[in-house]
């Protein structure tokens, strides 16, 4: 079996006095979307900025690309190849789209850059219409999308997104649902969502179940019993 | 009279907004007002005129580049890591600024002979418009204002150093997941704001006299302007500059010079309760 790009190994993460993540252990491998469901409070934005750096962790190991990195501030974890969209403020407010999406990608080769804005074009045509528009005059949904074009653009290998679907209509979010699929089947980069909305089922290849800072269960989608799943985790 | 209030106004915000753009450039991307600022800024001023002996161009440029790593390592050093503390607060950088700018007055008053200088830069003549005629060189001070705010803009649309400043002052935790050394933004952009507070200076002490009073009359009233103008926001500080020059220059015209200082707090009060975020919006309101 594939060793995982990202392994993670009795982490305990804190804020100050407030033991947040409580020894948890999780991996994921190249080109998988991995979802992380929880209830509000359990830990999944705490987890996630563990993970980048932008929290001190107490105890545990965090090993990405074979290399173990804990100890990394968030700029070398980003040039490795980690990026976190955080769940508020994903955007540059008064730039253009365009200049969000150079921005983003500015640790990339000129060619790359080419590549990776086309691609983002192509995904979201709205964001192309829409280059020279002010980042903070798009809706919600074009925010969103936006954000995860500046994810693309970063080209790192394993994008973390810190609810994606967050005040979103559902049909946007079905729409940014199959968007993250086709970004995982055109790429091959690793996916790690942070999800309380139901249709992470329909995109994610494992689950993971957090809970008060632990982590109750780790199954491939298939296998899961979504009833459960959605009365225990998403409050369905 | 009016064109003459006019013209002298505009003088006057030219001058002023030289300071205003390095309080907007340290504010607007680091989020830290430097009290200090001013007084960095006469220190560069007391340098080009101790080498004035040694060439015009090359004494304003070593005014201009001892300010930079001046404000460099006092980000790098003292603030930066302060504001990682969580008990760091508007009070505490109020404290430490000021006190970095007591620093800076002992080091002026230890370092050089006199406490009031006068800087004799080359004047230009006269210039008339219409029945109003000012010495040419101040207008030079306006062309330098906007020179600078033009160069700062260009900056930011064509370099990704630019970039990496305006997407550090819009969003800081952003620009840090995206890679970006936001430390090393911090820095440079106090280094270049307190540069920026040097050529400020030394067109003041061309234009009138420069000691410690100067510095933080300078550094608090180019706070204030920046503050109206939309702090962190270099085009209101401009504006707000060479409308605050208008407001001074007509309120002495009509009322008296005692009259100007009153006018123009009135209006900062004013305008900081109407609109707090400043007349050109900005991120970042007090």
């Amino acid at each position: 079996m594939a060793e995982p790009i990202l392994k993670v190994t009795n982490l305990i993460a804190a804020y100050g006095p407030i033991i947040v993540i409580k020894g948890i252990d999780f991996d994921a491998f190249e080109g998988e979307i991995v979802g992380i469901v929880g209830p509000n409070g359990a830990g999944k934005t705490t987890f996630l900025e563990a993970l980048v750096g932008n929290i001190e962790v107490r105890e545990g190991e965090i090993h990405f690309l074979n290399k173990r990195i804990d100890g990394l501030p968030v700029m070398k974890r980003r040039k490795m190849g980690m990026m976190l969209m955080p769940q508020e403020n994903y955007i540059f407010p008064y730039m253009p789209v365009k200049r969000n999406l150079q921005v983003a990608g500015f640790l990339n080769t000129d060619e790359e850059k080419k590549e990776l804005l086309e691609f983002v074009y192509r995904l979201f045509p709205v964001l192309a219409e829409r280059e020279k528009q002010i980042a903070n005059t798009l809706s919600g949904g074009e925010r969103k999308m936006l954000s995860v074009g500046m994810s693309i653009m970063a080209n790192a290998k394993v994008i973390l997104i810190d609810e994606p679907s967050i005040g979103l209509a559902p049909k946007i979010v079905t729409a940014l649902f199959e968007n993250l699929k086709t970004i995982k089947e055109e790429t091959g980069k690793t996916l790690i969502l942070a999800e309380q909305n139901v249709k992470i089922l329909n995109i994610a290849d494992r689950i993971f179940g957090l809970e008060a800072g632990e982590i109750r269960f780790c199954e491939k989608t298939e296998d899961l019993d979504e009833a459960v799943v959605k009365e225990l985790y998403m409050g369905e | 009279m009016i064109s003459s209030g006019l013209i002298n106004g505009l003088i006057m915000g030219g001058v002023l907004s030289l300071p205003v753009l390095g309080v907007a450039v340290v504010y607007g991307i680091t989020g830290v007002p430097n009290f200090a600022i001013g007084l960095i800024g006469v220190f560069g001023g007391f340098t080009t005129w101790y080498f004035l002996s040694t060439g015009l161009i090359t004494a304003i440029l070593l005014g201009i580049a001892v300010c930079f790593p001046i404000g460099f390592f006092l980000q790098r050093v003292l603030l930066t890591p302060l504001g990682r503390k969580k008990s760091a607060d508007a009070t505490l950088f109020f404290l430490i600024t000021c006190s970095f700018g007591f620093i800076v007055e002992g080091g002026i008053r230890s370092l050089f002979p006199r406490a009031t200088i006068n800087i004799a830069l080359p004047r230009l003549g006269a210039i008339h418009i219409g029945n109003v005629s000012a010495d040419g060189f101040k207008f030079v001070a306006l062309f330098v204002a906007v020179g600078t705010l033009i160069a700062i803009r260009i900056l930011e649309q064509h370099t990704q150093a630019g970039r990496s400043l305006q997407a550090t002052s819009q969003n800081l935790k952003l620009a840090t997941l995206m890679g970006i050394n936001t430390d090393l933004v911090f820095s440079l952009a106090h280094g270049v704001g307190c540069s920026l507070a040097a050529v400020g200076a030394i067109f003041w002490g061309s234009l009138y006299t420069l000691d410690m009073g100067t510095g933080w009359h300078l550094g608090f009233v180019g706070f204030i302007i920046a503050v109206i103008g939309g702090i962190g926001n270099i085009w209101g500080g401009l504006i707000s500059a060479l409308l605050m020059g208008m407001v001074m220059s007509f309120a002495g015209y009509l009322l008296g010079g005692v009259w100007q200082s009153v006018i123009l707090y009135g209006i900062v009060i004013l305008v900081l309760i109407v609109s707090p975020r400043g007349i050109m919006g900005s991120e970042r309101a007090l």
